[in-house]
């Protein structure tokens, strides 16, 4: 067996680790060249094609269904119905509440459609432009009934039912307190209250969601292709819906062009194309439309809130009360009525009172259902209680940082004990604030204000200081476990394979879990690849999504990369024959020798397996599933600069400013990445994007000539940096970024306008601030 | 949606109450009526053609007369469907005499759409459905 000598006297050194360094993503070349695999690149032999059949009601008795002249068309193979898929399970739900009401989510309509989109037949054809065309040929008598698109017309007595055995609407209603918040009304100085809403958004991933079922008549198994966050819950889900066992059911999510949270859903067109495939033993593809993902894909945000603030005349806030409305839309998906609930944890913001009450109406309405988009019910709260804060800071005629670095918990109370029942890990809250503050030049800005205001302008400085709930998180808080896996492999050759159960798509874990991984074995970042997104490849995953990639899909890697190394090194003690080795730079050490053997020469040695270390096995492999003991909570600031013209309504964003605590950073520049487009996403809820649908519950916002989603000109140049505070709850220090972006701009950015507007008597906006509402609100019109 | 408006004919009550009730006249001027066909008593089928910025598509459907209240108000309800979307609406119409020899018709609809037209062209809904009235009149007028 060949050995090296190592240099005599001193050990190399070890080399300068790649976690922390601005390394671009491995991944983009093939994204921006065109030639990743997406489901749509997916061309399977013998594939079929559909097209589905949706309502054009909000809601409608379904009286007959004629597809005589579809089923009749050139080239199309089958059309089933509502009838047809009966036995299917139905979409799940997977989030359980008290007394929650759960309507039966058929895959295709039944008698009744409850939402414009509402699937009802499917169309199989050799082509999908045929599939397409006979979609038109099928004939429904439809008899059209009242719907209800707004939640709170949905509550008021006399309003359509939208499930018929269920006429208040209601889905649930849920409660939860801490403290003694009414004690805290009776006492206070102070109490401001307002009504605050996060308007319902689409998620407009872009790429829309696509499926590729294929049946092998042989074995009777099944694969499905799809465009998913969530692969193995995706396999344990559809494959409880159709009956098929789970270990003949293989889910591979290809190269994934954004979810949000919108994919990370179980939906009728993943059983249902499992269903028609297996029912014709053909491979069967189906991608959605624009127009369909609009209409299907889940919705975000829809939030009407009724906040209640108390606060002592010297700003310390004493108690909160909150009603929210939510939107549920139609049905329950995968987590809808959870959703809420996430932002009543988070009601309390970074502030540290510790009196509490919540409640939250679930409203059922006909519309598409709302669920996890970007942030997920911590946005909502975020926006709640940074609006409110400014208000009272407003009422008191108090500077809004002032009241701020007034109520966060002092860094020596860490972990810091919520009154919603979290423990905030670690912070210094204070600490990205005034650095944000320093890096606009606060004071200053305030003098240059009061002078601009003297001049007529109307120039506005805007704070959000916020926390967010990440790495989700610890398994007894989630629904389906909230743990992660990983596995590394070593080839005979050298070469490393890191598997990761959280299914990243888009956010860098390709680059990063490199890193990660050719730091820890000390071997070039070429040498290793990252698998993920296939059940046939992967150990069981949850997937990813609420900030936890990187934070608990990361620390299962370290561990499993951990236990490798135990094994490489008994390997190497073997081939050095040494009673104990040192593990460097990618070889072990003897150190009384300073002879080494390689990663390579290891992993070797346990394929070949002549001998054996005692007690250890053949092989170079190690998995390991990670179970977080808590959430990471990330925080940070936001100050956006903003100048409204009065005549046009127009909002000139001056200086967007963000200061972000992730804890440690893997690599800055895909943090940054996270950051900015995490803002974009938050000021599109700010100033652009809203689903509208009308008196029908049609879904008039119903493509991108009409639903505003933030272009590249509309966006201002971001200045990003950070404050680093280490995360206590895993051992990378690590605290997620996904959603801080986007948790942190809108708050800020209402806030900023607010301000400039508060000189013509504006106190509160509601978002999206158009043009026309600007101006309304600065000419004093309705 | 709600639509108003009011628009002057040259003819006196009598005949533009007639005119306005008269199937082949009508067929004539709807903006992309293919046919009216009488299926019972004030009751017509209709095939027409719509566009709407992207989308276009055939629609058939009823329109019903209603409340004649010769010569000077009707109620007209109109119901359609094709593969773009629904309408459904209904309009009051009601005449007053202008002069010897004009009539002013006054309409005030309450229109619905949904499906395709609506997720695509809400922005154009109002004016197209203003524009398809202009239409109509203009050409009725010459008719008359």
């Amino acid at each position: 067996m060949a050995t090296t000598t190592a240099p005599p006297i001193t050990r190399t050194k070890t080399r300068e680790p790649l976690v922390g360094k601005r390394i671009r993503r491995r991944e983009d070349p093939r994204l921006i060249t065109g030639t990743a695999t997406y489901v749509d690149d997916l061309k399977l032999p013998g594939m079929h094609h559909a097209a589905i059949l949706r309502s054009p009601y909000g809601a409608a008795r379904i009286k007959s269904i004629d597809i005589a002249a579809a089923s009749k068309h050139p080239g199309v193979v089958a059309v089933y119905t509502g009838a047809d898929v009966k036995d299917v399970g139905p979409v799940p739900c997977g989030a359980s509440l008290p007394g929650l009401r759960v309507p039966h989510h058929h895959i295709l309509a039944q008698d009744r459609v409850y939402f414009v989109g509402h699937p009802i037949a499917v169309v199989v054809a050799t082509d999908r432009y045929i599939a397409r065309d006979a979609v038109d040929l099928i004939e429904i008598d439809f008899e059209p009934l009242d719907a209800v698109a707004d939640p709170e017309k949905a509550l008021a007595p006399g309003a359509p039912a939208v499930h018929p055995e269920w006429p208040d609407n209601t889905a649930f209603t849920y409660h939860q307190a801490g403290g003694d918040a009414d004690k805290a009304f009776a006492e206070a100085e102070v109490v401001v209250k307002q009504r605050i809403t996060s308007q319902r958004l689409i998620p407009t991933a872009m790429e829309t969601r696509g499926v590729v079922a294929d049946y092998n008549i042989g074995d009777q198994s099944m694969t499905i292709y799809s465009s998913t966050q969530i692969p193995h819950l995706l396999r344990t889900l559809v494959g409880l819906m159709l009956g098929q066992p789970e270990n003949k059911l293989r889910v591979v999510a290809p190269e994934v062009g954004g979810g949000f949270g919108s994919k990370l859903n179980v939906y009728a067109e993943e059983a249902l194309m499992g269903f028609v495939a297996r029912k014709l033993g053909k491979p069967v593809k189906w991608i959605e439309s624009r127009r369909e993902n609009y209409t299907t894909t889940i919705h975000g945000r829809g939030h009407v809130d009724y906040y209640e603030i108390a606060a002592k005349k010297d700003g310390t806030i004493t108690g909160l009360k909150v009603k929210i409305i939510q939107d549920l839309g139609s049905y329950h998906q995968l987590l809808t009525p959870a959703i809420p609930t996430l932002s009543v944890l988070m009601l309390p913001g970074l502030y540290k009172f510790q009196n509490v009450k919540a409640e939250i109406v679930g409203v059922f309405t006909n519309t598409v259902p709302t669920d996890a988009y970007r942030g997920a019910g911590r946005p909502e709260a975020t926006h709640g209680i940074e609006r409110i804060v400014d208000m009272l800071a407003a009422e008191l005629k108090m500077d809004p940082a002032e009241i701020r670095l007034k109520n966060f918990p002092a860094p020596e109370e860490f972990p810091f004990n919520t009154a919603t029942g979290l423990q905030y890990d670690s912070g210094d809250y204070a600490l990205p604030l005034r650095k944000a503050m320093e890096i606009v030049d606060y004071m200053k800005f305030r003098r240059e204000q009061d002078e601009a205001r003297k001049q007529g302008k109307l120039v506005g400085l805007g704070i959000s200081t916020y926390g967010e709930i990440c790495a989700f998180g610890p398994s007894p808080a989630t629904p389906a476990g909230g743990w992660e896996s990983a596995q590394v492999d070593v080839d005979p050759t050298g070469k490393v394979t890191v598997y990761t159960g959280s299914c990243h798509h888009g956010q860098g874990e390709e680059t990063t879990f490199a890193q990660l991984a050719a730091d820890e074995l000390g071997i070039p970042i070429d040498d290793v690849i990252v698998g993920r997104g296939d059940t046939a490849k992967i150990p069981y995953g949850i997937g990813t999504f609420g900030s936890r990639g990187t934070a608990v899909g990361g620390p299962a890697l370290y561990y499993a990369i951990q236990q490798l190394k135990e094994k490489i090194k008994k390997f190497g003690a073997l081939l050095l024959k040494a009673n104990e080795v040192e593990y460097v730079d990618g070889q072990c050490i003897d150190p009384n020798t300073g002879k080494s053997v390689t990663l390579a020469q290891c992993a070797g040695a346990a394929y070949r397996a002549m001998k054996l270390p005692p007690g250890e096995t053949p092989g170079m492999t190690a998995t390991y599933f990670w179970e977080p003991p808590n959430f990471a909570f990330p925080f940070g600031a936001h100050i956006v600069l903003t100048e409204v013209d009065k005549e046009t309504g127009r909002i000139d964003i001056k200086r967007y400013v963000c200061v972000d605590d992730c804890g440690n950073i893997l690599n800055p520049l895909l943090v940054d990445g996270q950051v900015h487009g995490g803002v974009a996403q938050g000021l599109g809820q700010a100033m652009y994007e809203q689903a509208v649908y009308d008196d029908n519950a049609q879904l008039v916002s119903g493509e991108l000539m009409d639903y505003a989603i933030p272009k590249a000109t509309m966006m201002p140049w971001v200045e990003s940096s950070h404050t680093i505070t280490p995360s206590p709850v895993n051992p990378l220090g690590v605290k997620g970024v996904g959603e801080a972006g986007t948790i942190g701009c809108s708050p800020a950015l209402v806030n900023s306008v607010v301000d400039a507007l508060s000189p013509l008597g504006v106190k509160h906006l509601d978002m999206p601030l158009t043009a026309e509402k600007i101006w309304r609100a600065a000419n004093g019109a309705n | 949606m709600k639509l108003t408006g009011t628009y002057s004919l040259p003819a006196n009550m009598e005949r533009a109450y007639e005119a306005l009730r008269d199937p082949a006249l009508l067929t004539q001027c709807i903006p992309g009526c293919e046919s009216l066909d009488l299926i019972g008593p004030d009751e017509y089928a209709m095939k027409m053609k719509m566009a709407l910025a992207a989308v276009s598509g055939q629609f058939e459907g009823k329109v019903k007369l209603t409340e004649p209240n010769p010569p000077s108000s009707f109620v007209m309800l109109v119901e359609g469907q094709g593969k773009i979307g629904f309408v459904k609406g209904s309009g009051a119409i009601s005449l007053k005499p202008s002069g010897d020899a004009a009539t002013e018709v006054t309409y005030e609809g309450d229109v619905n759409v949904g499906g395709t037209i609506a997720a695509v062209g809400s922005r154009l809904i109002d004016t197209t459905s203003k524009m398809m009235i202009k239409r109509f009149f203009d050409k009725f007028s010459t008719l008359l």
